[in-house]
């Protein structure tokens, strides 16, 4: 009797398949023809066509953000100053010295040094 | 998965045509992605992207109020109506809104700007942003807005001819905003970026470019308002009083070189000068208009001749109120105090025979010699720096003249003149920064006007500026200080005992026509305050068509206004 070897690789589980006598195989009733798969396949490449839209368009949304917040700043930048310029003329010296309180000052008579 | 389908099926059909579509297209889209890639993304980088400029903001300038910086120039925003008459609907209600808001801001004849037959049409200017939001929330159509930036000074026209002002380009022109003006500019920056249809940039381009504006420097001047503004009353007050149509005035820290005040009269206001009708009033003749100094520089000559050695206060020489120098006669303008005196004497009452006789005394004792005229140039250009530019931070800072020994017109004639302050042309500035050297003890500072810079709002003061010691000695200078106060001391109702005040007058002619005018003199006073040491020098100048101004006459009473308030101003105490 001459003996056969072979180097392939079976599994256990296959040995203890072959041996075993109530292994079932699950096949599906319903049956995909190559339309179907094509369609399939269609509309898996447009929903992720869509989902890398919308993280794309995503990003773009910051760029109104972005503008939004710096009109806000330039307005409040823009407000200061308005701010800063009327503080600015309300201090002015002609201001002061037409003011009520400097028309109410006097020149001293005369001037005491304290050591 | 091998499909098996059938020869000439449906499915088999369908199968080839999709395959042949789906081959067309990546045909097609090979073609413009790959081979036509550079094309469709240079056009699509033309439409998509644009390039923006971040304007940088002008730098603000300041002046002090004791150590206290205080804005004089500040930037502001305002808006320009314009409207597109062909898409205006509501004409009756824009002009309603408009004349309601607007107000002194409307261009002329709004009215038949809105019917116009063109696409653009000014309707109102220099709107703030309050009075652009009521005409905004109207929301006309066919009515749009500009920003533009401007420059508002909060104290009217102090000090206008030490800014200058900036034009309807952007540029700055006279003072320090033409000195300066690519530092006050700033520099641009700039938004490269992909937009959308509105021209919103976006920030999915991967070669979006942002450079960040550098805004303009905000000097901070060392001139103070206080003193400032009375200087300018003070020069006012001094024209009404004297008829003088021209005055100007320098008042300045004899030891530091900082200006704290510079006016002339006439002035205007850099806010609006477009309404300016006479160019000349744009300059700062403190700086700018050289002439004639006359007497003032006698302390220069007193000054050279005791450092020299040559001679002391209390020397003595014969006055006939006259004195031949070659072939010319040079006479004094106040006459009588002939006689054996002294050059304080010479001084007190501005001989010019006492100054000649100090250039003979530099040369061989009778003549100006060419070593004598050598060292007079040598003490008037490079030890007080007449004849060239002082370096202040302003535009149009002019050199004056005066006219070396290597040259042939540098004769003896010449320098005798030049010896009384004629024959020889200088500024105001020149003319009270040399002086300062004189009486601070001996060093000579370097004028300047701006005190340090405003950054991230926080005033940094600048380091001092360069000062050159030993112009003269230390106790020449205490002897010109003494000569200063001599003469000083002969003018009446000046106003304040027991300070250290000292001062020089001068009366120049004017050359007109290539020859002095028998009836037109400048008056001047060049002098110095302080308790224990000069705390302050003011030069005083008046002048005018066909008047004659006498120094002491005309130029003295502004100068005691502005010492005698300087005194309480700096609260120095007199002397023990």
């Amino acid at each position: 009797m001459s003996t056969q070897s072979n180097n392939y690789y079976t599994s256990r589980r296959q040995q203890n398949w072959s041996r075993n006598q109530n292994t079932t195989r699950f096949v599906s009733a319903i049956k995909l023809g190559p339309v179907a798969h094509t369609v399939l396949v269609a509309l898996m490449i447009t929903v992720l066509g869509l989902i890398y839209l919308t993280q794309a368009t995503r990003t773009s949304g910051y760029g109104y953000e972005t503008q939004r917040i710096d009109e806000q700043i330039s307005q409040l930048n823009e407000q200061k100053s308005d701010l800063q310029i009327e503080n600015a003329r309300l201090t002015a010296l002609d201001n002061i010295k037409n003011s009520n309180v400097a028309r109410e000052m006097t020149t001293p008579a005369s001037t005491n040094y304290v050591d | 998965m091998k499909l098996d389908l059938q020869k000439g099926s449906r499915a088999r059909v369908l199968a080839i045509v999709i395959v042949a579509i789906a081959g067309i297209f990546v045909a097609r889209l090979f073609y413009l992605q790959v081979m036509q890639y550079g094309h469709y993304t240079d056009i699509a980088k033309a439409t998509q992207e644009k390039r923006f400029v971040i304007p940088a903001s002008r730098g603000e300038i300041y002046a002090l109020d004791g150590s206290t910086p205080i804005q004089l120039v500040m930037n502001q925003t305002v808006y320009t109506v314009f409207a597109d008459p062909k898409t205006v609907t509501e004409h009756d209600a824009v002009l309603k809104t408009l004349r309601e808001v607007a107000g002194g801001n409307l261009e002329p004849n709004i009215d038949s700007r809105l019917k116009a037959d063109n696409r653009y049409q000014r309707l109102a200017t220099k709107l703030s942003a309050t009075q652009r939001d009521k005409i905004k929330e109207k929301n006309f159509s066919g009515i749009g807005f500009q920003t533009e930036t401007q420059r508002v000074y909060p104290e009217g026209q102090l000090a206008g001819q030490v800014l200058g002002f900036v034009n309807n380009d952007g540029d700055g022109n006279y003072g320090i905003e033409g000195y300066m003006n690519q530092e006050l500019k700033g520099k641009e920056g700039a938004l490269q970026a992909v937009t959308d249809v509105r021209d919103v940039p976006l920030t999915i381009g991967r070669q979006n470019v942002r450079v960040e504006a550098v805004d303009g420097k905000s000097p901070v001047l060392s001139l103070d308002r206080n003193i400032q503004s009375h200087v300018e009353q003070a020069l006012k007050a001094g024209i009404e009083r004297t008829g003088a149509t021209h005055a100007s005035a320098v008042v300045m820290n004899p030891n530091t070189g900082k200006v704290m005040a510079m006016a002339n009269f006439p002035s205007y206001n850099p806010g609006e000068f477009s309404k300016v009708t006479d160019g000349s009033i744009f300059n700062n003749d403190t700086i700018s208009v050289p002439y004639e100094p006359g007497s003032t520089i006698k302390t220069l000559m007193l000054a050279t001749a005791l450092n020299q050695n040559v001679a002391k206060r209390t020397d003595t020489f014969t006055n006939t109120d006259s004195i031949r120098v070659e072939d010319r006669t040079i006479s004094n303008a106040s006459k009588g105090h002939t006689g054996v005196i002294t050059f304080q004497t010479a001084i007190d009452w501005s001989l010019n025979t006492g100054m000649v006789t100090l250039a003979q005394r530099l040369g061989n004792g009778s003549q100006i010699t060419r070593g004598a005229r050598d060292i007079m140039f040598d003490y008037y250009h490079n030890k007080f720096r007449l004849g060239e530019n002082t370096g202040i931070e302003l535009a149009n800072e002019s050199s004056g003249l005066l006219i070396s020994p290597e040259h042939a017109t540098g004769n003896a004639v010449r320098y005798s003149n030049m010896s009384f302050g004629q024959g020889m042309n200088a500024t105001m500035m020149q003319v009270a920064t040399a002086f300062s050297a004189a009486i601070n003890g001996g060093t000579f500072h370097q004028p300047s006007i701006i005190n340090g810079y405003m950054v991230d709002g926080q005033y940094q003061p600048s380091a001092a500026s360069a000062s050159t010691p030993g112009v003269i000695t230390p106790a020449t200078s205490s002897e010109v200080r003494e000569a200063l106060i001599s003469a000083r001391s002969l003018i009446r109702n000046t106003g304040r005992d027991g300070y250290m005040i000292g001062g020089k007058t001068g009366t120049s002619q004017v050359i007109k026509n290539g020859t002095y005018s028998d009836n037109e003199t400048i008056g001047s006073y060049v002098g110095f305050g302080g308790s224990e040491k000069p705390e302050y020098v003011i030069m005083v100048k008046v002048s005018g068509e066909n008047k004659e101004l006498q120094g002491a006459r005309d130029a003295v009473p502004i100068f005691n206004d502005i010492s005698n308030w300087m005194i309480d101003y700096l609260k120095l105490r007199p002397r023990g």
